[in-house]
């Protein structure tokens, strides 16, 4: 049952990266992925895979259609700096994670970038900050709400 | 999750390293093989399907919730454009014919009329720099690498990536993008590049005292051969003379609004790049 919920969930994060919704929404959009990997990342007692984090990275760069690797490598690093620091983030409040977690996601967009501006497929422009800074202020309530729903499913801690 | 493929006894920085350089003979193999990419389309393709089928729903959704008014003052603007555009047709009729009797008397083969198929947008990436769509229609329809991709207005961008069910496109913004034109009525061979920027192209290695100016448009020279002749591509916004640049810098507003593209049309120009699998 767990499996079948995280499966979907990625998937659903997966579709959310690439729905054609115009340039606004490419903007702002916050990297649903990455939100979920550290969501499962903080919230599941076993240590998450990093072969497994390395492939939905991979998944993420084939839908997206960039160069293959960028997403896979920047969520690795994230998760690994994330479990280097994992009890602090756990004892707090889901509000308090927020500083790290905009860290976190910043680190990610940078290893994106940096990976893709040496394959030459992107520019330097300020509003790459403003996906980690939206998915870091969305936290707290997306926290809130797959908390929520892992209650209602009656899922276990794993 | 268990450990795949990776025993946990190592310790994680080792397994973070080994990931690094597996990604790294990843990414270099699929800039040097084109075929990895159409196959990770292939593989991105369901997960495209349904975002479009979610981008559907959300159109769906306002067009329900626009007003009556909206639609019906909607309504009349098109019917306006209508009437504007139907001498146009007729003049564009009798054009053709005129054409035709003209390229006779040449004794030179008439151009074949090109096929196009109408292409839906199943999923988007937008960053600085890449500006990439995918279009639901593939090898199996006919679709190939290279093939100009046109939409209301004009050019929009060219594929790059072919699968059986879908094709990437890359817009004529896209950095990596570049596509030979002429001024309308000129003959001067120009190149329009992407700059990243969805509202605006440039014209690159234009000498300070270019006789290009403002409000000139620009149309495919067919030089190259990728793209047909004639379609039209944008419009000069600013020409800036710079003192202590070699080059003045020419920006084109794109005649297609890149940004807002939920259909597009494929085109196959002639039958001598048209692919024997064609239905």
């Amino acid at each position: 049952m767990i499996a079948v919920v995280v499966v979907l969930g990625f998937f659903f994060a997966l579709t959310a990266e690439a729905i054609p919704c115009g340039p606004f929404y490419a903007l702002l959009h916050p990297d649903f992925v990455a939100l979920l990997l550290l969501y499962w990342a903080i919230s599941s007692a076993s240590e998450l895979s990093f072969t497994v984090v390395w492939l939905i990275g991979l998944l993420q760069d084939m839908v997206l259609g960039d160069v293959l690797g960028a997403q896979a490598i920047a969520g690795v690093v994230m998760i690994y700096l994330l479990y280097t620091g994992i009890a602090r983030v756990r004892s707090l409040a889901s509000w308090e994670q927020l500083f790290f977690i905009f860290m976190l996601l910043l680190a990610h967009r940078l290893l994106v970038w940096s990976w893709q501006a040496w394959a030459g497929t992107i520019t330097w422009h300020f509003s790459l900050l403003l996906g980690p800074l939206i998915g870091a202020l969305l936290w707290p309530l997306f926290t809130l709400t797959l908390d929520y729903l892992r209650h209602a499913l009656r899922l276990n801690h794993t | 999750m268990p450990a795949l493929f990776f025993p946990r006894r190592y310790p994680p920085l080792l397994r973070v390293v080994v990931l690094i350089l597996l990604t790294v003979f990843v990414s270099v193999s699929s800039e040097k093989h084109p075929n990895i990419g159409n196959v990770s389309l292939t593989i991105a393709y369901p997960v495209q399907w349904i975002s479009m089928q979610g981008a559907r729903l959300w159109r769906q959704t306002d067009h329900y919730l626009q007003s009556r008014a909206a639609l019906e003052s909607e309504n009349v603007r098109l019917r306006a454009e209508l009437v504007r555009a139907q001498p146009k047709l007729l003049e564009a009729d009798i054009l053709r014919d005129e054409n035709r009797q003209l390229l006779a008397l040449l004794d030179s083969i008439p151009h074949p009329p090109g096929k196009v198929a109408v292409a839906q947008i199943i999923a988007q990436n937008f960053a600085p720099g890449s500006q990439l769509l995918v279009a639901n229609l593939g090898t199996r329809a006919g679709v190939f690498v290279g093939q100009p991709v046109l939409a209301a207005g004009g050019v929009a961008g060219q594929v790059v990536r072919v699968s059986p069910e879908s094709s990437q496109v890359a817009l004529l913004s896209d950095l990596d993008s570049s596509i030979p034109v002429k001024p309308a009525g000129s003959d001067t061979p120009l190149l329009v590049d992407g700059t990243g920027n969805l509202d605006s192209l440039a014209v690159p290695f234009q000498p300070r005292n270019t006789p290009l100016k403002v409000g000139d448009k620009l149309v495919t020279s067919g030089l190259g051969g990728r793209y047909p002749a004639g379609l039209n591509v944008g419009t000069i916004s600013a020409v800036v003379h710079n003192g202590d640049q070699p080059f003045a810098r020419i920006a084109v507003r794109p005649a297609v609004h890149l940004g807002r593209l939920d259909t597009v049309l494929m085109l196959w120009d002639s039958p001598t790049s048209q692919p024997a699998a064609v239905p």
